[in-house]
């Protein structure tokens, strides 16, 4: 029972740091138009800025000053690499940047080397929060969870009852509108892209101390990205709220059934030939965990094609 | 005469918005029909509506009594309806003889057909020829698509719209931004090309409507607020008020 | 498109290609084996490229996973190499492409059918992208298909008079099946499928009001497309006599997309002038350097930035402009090259010697020694701490670029 509860627990704190990098992709592509596959990139430099600064000014500056560092990057990244291919369509916009993620990669191996990293918990989180049936449940992970729930509150607040906010989501229905209104367009894109690029790097410096820092993270962090937009519907930020869960949640029970399909089969008296399939029947379901997001984005285009929420038309 | 389409009660909503609220429309066989309205009345929606590119929150449409409200829109062509959009859509990049192969190429059917060396395509080529000639394309049947004048480009579009050969075609504001030369001949264009042919038309330019239509429908706020002979509609109230009072005397 | 010149000098073009291929399948007689291993590689590339560009370039359909299909085919082949091998099966050897082909049409039919769910090209690309990864995360676990992390090997078997265990021959079996595929898809363009395709780039949306169920429009060029990535994927194992998992790593879709772009997608060969230029500069250049990869990324996204049509495009459009206005353009396009070449040669110099500064062993010596040693660029020893060698890095670029800003204001038209 405690193994389900705290699966519970783990499932929602992953599927909430999957929302910090989600909320930033969705907002860009429903306010601009580009999905930006190196956003899961600046997931990554957060994590590793942080980790190169925590060396230098302690865990709490890295997760300061590391997010700026990455909210910088993203102002440049879409000054000066994204607008100026705008105008050539947005086949261009998809191509710079997948070029920028594997750029990315490849500067983060030139610099920090291609194996993983020991970006670690600081000691003054490695407490536990509470207990759940008897094992304690380690505090950090509770950290990230409030963090992001902190995040998406202010983030909704921004966007609803600021002037900035609603002016962002003015120019994400009608963007020639509200320049016609004389309102700066292009600052309020910037402004937008850079917070969700702040957004990413916080996740990164928080997440990359809690899973693994590698240059793979990226890649990895994309694909679960786009599950969650496609699976979500792109453009809607409460759709990918609830698949982020959704993905978070099923990732975490597969990673702890150890369960094969051959196992279920001998349930029913079938064990030895679903065994006799080879492999893909006596693998467990765990070692599958990490293929279960894309699996479901498969089933999800094949029977609701338009995703849970539907899609921004 | 019979109602070749037929449309039921249609009701379009986007999201809280309601652009089509409950209207009834009836288009006999051959007849030449034209929609008017002021702008955002929903002409254009009512065209998705009637091609499949939308479906209806409610209503249906018919074509010559089966229902293909709820169908996709390329079944909703090969049921035998066409139509041209309001902003010209053609393959910019391709020939103009290219665009109409294009659009001659679905109704000769064979799936494994396709596989052919389009310059041995013989029939298809024969046929898109015939239709660059009805639309008096000949001369720049070679150049890019993109390349050519926007009246050209026009007509073209109409071009397309006649490629897969149904008789119910619908025509989105196909004189809009022409000069008034330009328009006369483009409406001369589509009274030969329409001759046998149900066709329906969305305008604003009033002397094309009128040299054009049997019969006008005034959609208003996503309504049909009246649909008579050209003379009654040009003496109607509410249609002055409506529509015709700001536009009278426009080009 | 082809320039405007170019196009009555089609029949030019096409004598220089044959005599250029001409060339090329003589290189048995006058490449060393080495070579003839590497342009095996290119050619495999470039053939993988081409398919690549049957959905980018006219269908408009960006597959950023593309490697699942170099892969199936591969696994294919090499499995048909192994019952081979084993007596079960007799397929000789020039003929074992086919079973990537039938692979590779398979594995596109399938993921075309999720892929092409939404018309939206940015959904088409996240989807590609996910299922290569999908494959890439369970093969190594399913030992019988993939060969758990080691990958499967095998061997060419003989046929007739040749015995494939000379690297001539893979290299002709190599060329032969790239210019075959490469006429097939030539022709494929031409047929009215593949003017439908086209169509489908310029303009979706018309399409269905045309009478074409725009899914199947789709569906079909991504299977035709798989099929030809798994030629290439079969040539591959065949040049190998190997197939591992890590064909489905992201690396390689990312390399054809790069090799597409650099190259240039507008033009029929394009992609395959990309592919083999990138993949013999990378054989040069992985020996002086480990950042290969990065200055590939960084020129495809210096070049979707200033010369998005690709390179042979440009160098049509210089040709072009030379024949037009004679010796004036020609200095210009030569300047403009070295401006190129100097930025190009003070990044990598500057980058090489802060990657070679940050790494274990110089970071080692240094506290050993307490000495900054100098650092080996160009075959040419530079010390860090001296300012000279930061004013030829940094100076070469502020030269080029100046350079550049000044002769360069004409880069070719928009796309």
């Amino acid at each position: 029972m405690d193994w389900f509860v705290i699966s519970l627990i783990n499932g929602a704190v992953y599927g909430l740091l999957l929302f910090l990098v989600a909320a930033g992709l969705t907002l860009v592509f429903g306010m601009m138009g580009i999905l930006n596959f190196a956003h899961a990139s600046f997931y990554m430099v957060g994590a590793y800025a942080a980790y190169a600064l925590s060396s230098v000014i302690g865990f709490w500056g890295g997760l300061l000053i590391g997010p700026l560092i990455v909210a910088l990057i993203g102002l440049i990244v879409e000054r000066y690499l994204l607008r100026p291919v705008h105008k050539y369509g947005h086949a261009s916009e998809l191509l710079v940047t997948f070029g920028l993620a594997f750029v990315f990669q490849e500067l983060i191996k030139a610099v920090f080397g291609q194996f993983l990293i020991n970006y670690a918990i600081p000691d003054s989180l490695r407490f536990s929060a509470f207990t759940v049936f008897g094992t304690p449940y380690p505090f950090y992970r509770v950290f990230v969870a409030l963090l992001a729930i902190v995040l998406f509150v202010a983030l909704i607040a921004l966007l609803r009852f600021t002037r900035m906010g609603i002016v962002v989501r003015a120019a994400v229905q009608r963007p020639e509108m509200v320049g016609a209104l004389g309102h700066n367009v292009s600052a309020v894109f910037m402004l937008t892209f850079g917070i969700g690029a702040w957004m990413a790097g916080v996740a990164g410096a928080v997440g990359g101390a809690l899973l693994t820092t590698s240059p793979n993270m990226a890649l990895e962090m994309a694909i679960l990205a786009f599950v969650v937009v496609i699976v979500g519907g792109l453009g809607s930020l409460t759709g990918a709220f609830f698949s982020c869960l959704i993905i978070g949640l099923l990732t975490t029970f597969a990673v702890s059934i150890n369960v094969s399909l051959a196992d279920i089969g001998r349930f029913i008296g079938l064990g030895d030939t679903l065994a006799a399939l080879g492999t893909v029947a006596t693998l467990k379901l765990s070692t599958y965990a990490g293929a279960m997001p894309v699996l479901v984005m498969l089933l999800v285009l094949l029977i609701r094609p338009s995703g849970l929420l539907g899609e921004r038309k | 005469m019979s109602a070749v389409l037929e449309a039921r009660n249609l009701v379009k909503n986007f999201g809280e918005s309601c652009i089509i609220r409950g209207l009834s429309l009836s288009v006999h066989e051959g007849e030449k029909h034209a929609v008017i309205g002021p702008n955002g009345a929903g002409k254009s929606t009512l065209f998705n509506l009637l091609t499949g590119y939308l479906h209806p929150t409610s209503g249906e449409v018919f074509l010559r009594e089966k229902k293909i409200s709820g169908l996709p829109p390329h079944l909703v062509n090969r049921a035998g309806i066409s139509r041209s959009f309001q902003i010209t859509a053609i393959f910019p990049a391709m020939s103009v003889f290219e665009n109409v192969r294009i659009a001659v190429m679905a109704k000769h059917g064979s799936r494994f057909g396709l596989f052919r060396l389009a310059t041995r395509a013989r029939k298809i080529n024969e046929d898109a020829w015939h239709l660059v000639e009805r639309v008096r394309l000949t001369k720049v049947a070679q150049k890019p698509a993109g390349d050519l004048t926007y009246s050209e480009q026009r007509a073209l579009e109409i071009g397309m719209a006649l490629g897969p050969g149904g008789d119910v075609l619908l025509l989105d504001e196909p004189t809009a931004g022409m000069s008034r030369d330009e328009a006369a001949y483009t409406v001369e264009l589509i009274r030969e090309v329409t001759s046998g042919k149900t066709l329906i038309v969305i305008e604003h330019d009033m002397s094309v409507v009128f040299s054009l239509a049997d019969r006008i429908s005034v959609l208003v706020y996503g309504e049909i607020v009246a649909t008579d002979a050209p003379q009654a509609i040009r003496a109607n109230q509410r249609v002055q008020e409506a529509y015709l009072g700001e536009d009278h005397g426009a080009a | 498109m082809l320039a405007k010149a170019s196009r009555s000098s089609g029949k030019g073009y096409a004598i220089a290609l044959t005599a250029i291929i001409a060339l090329l399948a003589l290189g048995p007689f006058y490449l060393s084996d080495a070579w003839l291993g590497v342009l095996g590689k290119a050619y495999i590339a470039a053939l993988f490229a081409l398919s690549f560009n049957l959905l980018s370039g006219q269908a408009g359909m960006l597959s950023f996973g593309h490697s699942a299909y170099l892969g199936v085919g591969a696994f294919a082949a090499i499995h048909v190499m192994k019952a081979v091998q084993a007596g079960l099966f007799w397929l000789p050897t020039p003929f074992i492409p086919l079973s990537g082909a039938l692979a590779g049409v398979l594995a596109g039919g399938i993921a075309g059918i999720f892929a092409c769910q939404r018309s939206s090209g940015v959904y088409f690309a996240m989807v590609t992208l996910a299922i290569s990864e999908l494959i890439h995360t369970i093969a190594p676990n399913i030992q019988e298909l993939f060969g758990g992390e080691t990958g499967i090997s095998s061997y060419r078997a003989a046929f007739l008079a040749f015995n494939f265990g000379r690297e001539s021959h893979v290299y002709t079996l190599i060329l032969i099946w790239t210019v075959i595929c490469a006429i097939v898809m030539w022709l494929f363009a031409r047929t009215l499928f593949g003017r439908l395709a086209m169509a489908l780039r310029e303009n979706e949306g018309r399409l269905p009001a045309l009478g074409f169920n725009v899914y199947w429009t789709k569906v079909v060029p991504f299977a035709i497309s798989g099929m030809f990535a798994g030629i290439a994927g079969a040539l591959l194992s065949i040049a190998t006599e190997s197939a591992n998992y890590s064909l489905f790593s992201v690396d390689a879709s990312t390399a054809v997309v790069l090799h597409t772009f650099i190259g240039g997608s507008s033009l029929f060969l394009g992609p395959a002038i990309g592919a083999i230029i990138m993949t013999v500069f990378g054989y040069a250049a992985s020996d002086a350097t480990r950042s290969w990869l990065l200055y590939q990324g960084l020129i495809f996204i210096a070049l979707m930035l200033s010369a998005p049509r690709g390179i042979a495009l440009l160098a049509l459009d210089t040709i072009d402009d030379i024949a037009d206005r004679g010796a004036r353009a020609l200095l210009r396009a030569l300047l403009i090259v070295v401006a190129v070449l100097l930025i190009a040669m003070g990044i990598v110099m500057a980058f090489e010697i802060v990657t070679q500064i940050l790494t274990t062993e110089y970071q080692l010596a240094h506290t050993q020694t307490g000495r900054w040693n100098s650092i080996s660029v160009y075959r040419v020893k530079w010390d860090p701490l001296s300012p000279f060698t930061w004013l030829v890095a940094i100076g070469s670029v502020v030269v080029g670029v100046l350079a550049l800003r000044r002769y360069g204001q004409r880069t070719g038209p928009a796309p």
